[in-house]
């Protein structure tokens, strides 16, 4: 899986406050209304191709794409919230934002079984507990970075290189995880942000 | 006169992705049990959203998803019956519970397993690329998707090409 979010050498200020003061109406209200809906198909595709998964050992290619697709575009979303990017995202699966986000995931020809039942009655414990238990924490830091970014750039136009690394490690690591639950892939999300 | 029909396909001249999304349409009847919630209404609802997202996509397609639509409105239908009078019964205590209540809660299961029986076979028959006709519903939907009536173009078929304009046209359209 390939995650990126383009770290520009010059961010705008104007963009910046009016993402922070109108960003929820003009931004998350407007995507996260339509997200929850999407979301909602989203899960009950999820759902078909457990089912699918578990009896046939294949993904459908269609719900692979929808889901990656979905991904991409909450991905769009976070950029903006977290100030990563500057822009508007475009709404809708077949939205692009190529200049700035990008994320691949490869599709996979088989997906173990017996590891798509583990994950479906155990996932919470192997993977939602360790995973969760760091992530709240590496979140929390992001927080706070993001809270002196957004002053860094503010006053200076730039954003940090590596405190844009560390967000985008973070929002890469939750990628993972969630890619990794909905039986994606195979391959177990190692506990780092790194690419 | 008879109505002519298209061909139909066999297994190997259909795609994985077409016998996917083909069974993808019965695996609708899932759609409750993914949201957690216990309403008659989520199926059919996910089964109509299914039918217009991927309908155009072959007429293999389109076929399965109208067939697995038309077969969710009965069982949607005593779904809720039961839904509406367990509420009378429990939530509103309107009436009483009596014999006919259970006779149709016995009714109800019987159609459903039914129903979820058959989808089940026809899913994997259709991942398969082998058609299984439904009794009314499947014959409606090869009516209307495989008759030379059917005018919806499909992503996998050329498409007429239309050159210049149409000045000449049929009296009746």
């Amino acid at each position: 899986m390939k995650l990126t979010i383009t770290h520009q050498e010059r961010y705008s200020r104007s963009e910046l406050l009016l993402r922070s003061i109108f960003g929820v109406l003009y931004i998350t209200l407007p995507h996260a209304f339509l997200l929850l809906f999407v979301g909602l198909w989203g899960a009950i595709l999820s759902f078909v191709a457990f089912i699918t998964v578990v009896f046939t050992g294949e993904y459908p290619k269609s719900i692979f794409e929808f889901q990656v697709q979905l991904m991409r575009w909450k991905l769009r979303v976070n950029a903006r919230i977290y100030n990563l990017s500057d822009g508007y995202p475009a709404f809708g699966l077949l939205g692009t934002d190529d200049e700035y986000t990008h994320l691949e995931v490869p599709y996979p020809e088989q997906i173990s079984r017996s590891l798509v039942l583990l994950r479906f009655f155990f996932g919470v414990i192997f993977v939602g507990i360790p995973h969760g238990f760091v992530l709240y924490f590496r979140i929390l830091i992001g927080s706070f970075i993001s809270f002196f970014a957004w002053f860094a750039v503010l006053f200076t136009g730039e954003y940090p290189k590596s405190w844009h690394r560390f967000i985008v490690g973070t929002l890469r690591w939750q990628f993972r995880v969630g890619i990794y639950l909905a039986y994606l892939s195979d391959d177990y999300p190692p506990f780092t942000g790194e690419a | 006169m008879s109505i002519p029909y298209i061909s139909l396909p066999q297994p190997e001249e259909l795609t994985s992705r077409e016998k996917e999304d083909a069974m993808g349409a019965y695996l609708m009847m899932l759609a409750a049990f993914a949201v957690s919630l216990p309403l008659p209404i989520i199926n059919l609802i996910a089964a109509i959203i299914y039918f217009y997202i991927n309908r155009k996509k072959s007429r293999y397609i389109h076929f399965h998803c109208l067939q697995s639509l038309l077969s969710q409105l009965p069982t949607t239908l005593i779904n809720w019956g039961a839904l509406y009078w367990a509420l009378q019964i429990f939530f509103f205590e309107n009436v009483e519970v009596n014999d006919y209540f259970y006779a149709y809660l016995g009714f109800m299961i019987l159609a459903n397993l039914i129903y979820f029986t058959f989808s089940i076979v026809a899913a994997i028959r259709a991942r398969k690329g082998v058609f299984m006709y439904f009794i009314f519903f499947g014959s409606y939907a090869y009516n209307r998707v495989y008759s030379s009536k059917n005018i919806l173009f499909y992503d996998n078929e050329e498409q007429p090409e239309i050159t210049g304009q149409q000045l000449n046209k049929p009296p009746f359209e």
